[in-house]
């Protein structure tokens, strides 16, 4: 599903990604832990098309198509999913209305006509409640006042209407309360299946007992430095980071 | 400090702001239409000649370039809407009385006047001068020099009288439209809304592409104690048009007026809106969106003037530029030293969304009253990059996505707008200028 080969990519002056390999198959998921700093966002948004990063080594393959030709539209049409660390809010523009274009811009990708008033509406009361996101919180403007767990509950219903094949959770659990944890770990479970793969990025263990990984990778100065099973996330909780960029040095 | 018991404009031209070059471009300019048209009156000559022509230096047109515009004029076409192929009402479905001119003459057969107890409603040039505002009463006619242009040689254009008491059943439309070569059109409307009357009027302006004029159109209005005015103002002018605009308008006690103006389409536009609060506790809305894209110009410039106390205002100017364009807004505010209570609100938001455009934004506020409450801002900035990512990173396409912020930032202006058909309207044709309709398709 994704291939990441040798990736290296730099904001203005700064290199982040150093040359970092990953593959992901379908229905795998894989947590990617980290010290801040250490580059997770970055390849977050190098995935999702942002372009503010320059790639200047390596490639990523997602479905056997070049990722990095393709656009952010073109990305998210193709079934790539990332769930922001910090979701942005749009004033002024409808959360429905916004998963609307979202919906049929995915729809005119596979050749399809966009989607009736009432299919989608029925699309939205069933997704909405996989995350408990109100009526209320549906028909106000995209993010805007919402509430951190609130907004972290909003990407997940994103998610589930777009039906991804990858998805990207950008440390998701940050700024959750154990109950929002718990709902939005829920979503994200009930959407787990063979044909779909999870890159869920976080800074902490905790999420991971309610998602559980297939793979743990830790990320250290834009090298993946340590890869491993689940229990790899227990141990980073045990010892700290330290141990492990003291290791990568070594 | 001036002494303000004197009705007065705040930039009182002097004779030394004039610039010979200008002034004689204006008399070939004022020659140049004494050829097309008759004059109305002899009595602006004077104003005409010593009045400073608009150039740089001249405060009020610093940055409306008026040079070389008079060359436009050469012979009027006297044509009907229907050799022009135009239609009458450009609004689709709308139920509304109309006057029509082409060219900046009535056309009867395309008009559909309202015939209603308590209301007069003609064309302008059917009333005795006598009968009609006086002229020069219009204190921007003695301070500006294209407004005492509209004094000499506007004979044409609306003249409304709604009884006290009286509301119009539907809408009134004003429809102007301009077309050929060298055309110079200038309208006057002539509006006294009693106590307690109501009306709607929509002013809407269309050129034929290609054409190549000048249009000037002045509206004076008194709105009667109590009294409510909405004024739905589109300019859509295809082809070559010098477009300017003047309102003054006079509200008694408690009255309300809101005007919309919306400027979709127009080589170079300039809105001159004035409000004077007279009464305690009047309103005054003032909305505006302009979106020009090539080498489009538009200037809005407005002026409240708080004279009475407990009055209110709430002015708010969206605009979004494209291409070449340039955006002028310049809002003044004015209040007395007897408007005590006064509130008054001002906002103005530009996006600029080419690095090629230019706005230039000014609020001026001068307050003589203790007591009031005056806010205002200005913003110009770009497309929020971070929300134009986060749509694309769902599957929206960047000229949607695009299509929706746009739509985010106007349409809580086009939202306040009267007549339901014209906003509809403005929203289609300034979809079909800017190829929006991925997105507006999802707004229906
Ligand atoms: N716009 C930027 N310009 C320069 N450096 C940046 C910019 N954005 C992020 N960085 C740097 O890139 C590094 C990686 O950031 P990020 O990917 O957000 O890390 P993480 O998500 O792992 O905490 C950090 O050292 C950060 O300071
Ligand atoms: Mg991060």
């Amino acid at each position: 599903m994704l291939k990441i080969k040798e990736l290296q990519a730099s904001i203005g002056e700064a290199q982040i990604l150093k040359g970092l390999n990953l593959t992901i198959n379908p229905g795998e998921v894989h947590a990617i832990m980290g010290p801040n700093g250490s580059g997770k966002s970055t390849l977050a948004s190098v995935l999702a098309g942002r372009e503010d990063y320059e790639v200047n080594g390596g490639g990523v393959q997602f479905n056997g198509e070049d990722l990095l030709e393709m656009d952010a539209t073109e990305r998210a049409r193709s079934g790539l999913f990332l769930a922001f660390q910090y979701p942005v809010e749009i004033p002024g523009v409808s959360n429905i209305n916004f998963m609307r274009a979202a919906v049929n811009g995915k729809r005119e990708h596979q050749g399809l006509e966009p989607i009736k008033g009432k299919e989608f509406l029925d699309m939205v009361k069933e997704k909405a409640k996989l995350v408990e996101l109100d009526g209320r919180l549906r028909n106000r403007s995209v993010n805007e006042g919402f509430s951190g767990g609130e907004k972290k509950r909003n990407e997940i219903f994103q998610m589930a209407m777009l039906e991804p094949n990858l998805a990207i959770l950008d440390e998701t659990d940050s700024g959750l309360d154990i109950d929002a944890l718990r709902i939005v770990s829920e979503g994200v479970n009930a959407m787990r299946s063979p044909e779909r793969s999870f890159l869920v990025i976080t800074h902490y263990q905790r999420l991971l007992e309610y998602i559980v990984p297939d793979f743990v990778h830790v990320l250290v100065d834009g090298r993946i430095v340590r890869s491993g099973g689940k229990e790899l996330a227990l141990e980073l909780e045990e010892k700290g980071y330290d141990w492990i960029k003291e290791d990568a040095v070594a | 400090m001036r002494d303000l018991s004197k009705p007065q404009v705040m930039d009182r031209p002097r004779k030394s702001t004039q610039n010979s070059k200008a002034q004689e471009a204006g008399r070939k300019w004022v020659e140049q239409l004494e050829k097309q048209l008759e004059a109305a009156t002899s009595q602006f000559d004077e104003a005409l000649a010593t009045l400073p022509v608009p150039h740089r230096r001249v405060e009020r047109w610093k940055y409306t370039p008026v040079n070389g515009w008079w060359r436009a004029i050469g012979k009027r076409a006297q044509i009907t809407a229907k050799q022009a192929g135009c239609e009458p009402c450009p609004i689709p479905g709308l139920d509304a009385y109309r006057l029509v001119f082409v060219n900046g003459e009535f056309d009867a057969e395309a008009s559909d006047l309202p015939v209603y107890p308590g209301i007069v409603c003609s064309p302008l040039s059917l009333v005795p001068q006598t009968d009609q505002a006086p002229r020069g009463s219009n204190s921007l006619e003695q301070e500006d020099w294209f407004a005492a242009l509209n004094g000499k040689f506007a004979k044409e254009g609306l003249f409304l009288r709604i009884g006290d008491g009286i509301s119009l059943d539907r809408p009134l439309l004003v429809h102007h439209h301009s077309t050929g070569e060298g055309c110079a059109a200038f309208l006057r409307h002539d509006i006294e809304i009693g106590v307690n009357a109501e009306i709607k009027l929509i002013h809407w302006s269309t050129a034929s592409q290609p054409s190549r004029g000048v249009v000037n159109i002045s509206t004076k209005a008194t709105v009667g104690s109590n009294g409510r005015f909405q004024l739905d103002k589109v300019q859509d002018e295809e082809g070559h048009i010098q477009h300017m605009a003047f309102e003054e308008i006079q509200q008694a006690q408690d009255s309300r007026v809101d005007v919309y103006t919306m400027t979709i389409r127009g080589q170079w536009v300039r809105n001159d809106a004035s409000f004077r609060l007279d009464g305690k506790g009047a309103h005054a809305e003032l909305n505006g969106i302009y979106l020009p894209d090539n080498t489009e110009f538009v200037d809005n410039h407005t002026t409240v003037d708080h004279r009475a106390a407990h009055c209110t205002s709430s002015e708010h100017y969206k605009g979004i530029l494209y291409g070449k364009s340039t955006g002028v807004f310049n809002g003044k505010v004015f209040v007395r030293p007897d408007a005590q209570q006064t509130n008054a609100y001002q906002q103005n938001a530009n996006i600029l969304v080419s690095d090629q455009a230019t706005m230039n934004a000014k609020p001026e506020l001068e307050i003589y009253a203790d007591d009031v409450k005056c806010s205002h801002g200005c913003t110009i900035g770009q497309f929020d990059e971070e929300a134009l990512f986060y749509a694309q990173s769902r599957g929206v396409g960047v000229d949607a996505a695009k299509a929706m912020l746009v739509h985010a930032f106007i349409d809580e202006i086009l939202d306040g707008v009267a007549v339901h058909e014209v906003r509809l309207e403005v929203n289609h044709r300034l979809a079909e200028k800017h190829q929006w309709t991925e997105w507006s398709d999802h707004l229906e």
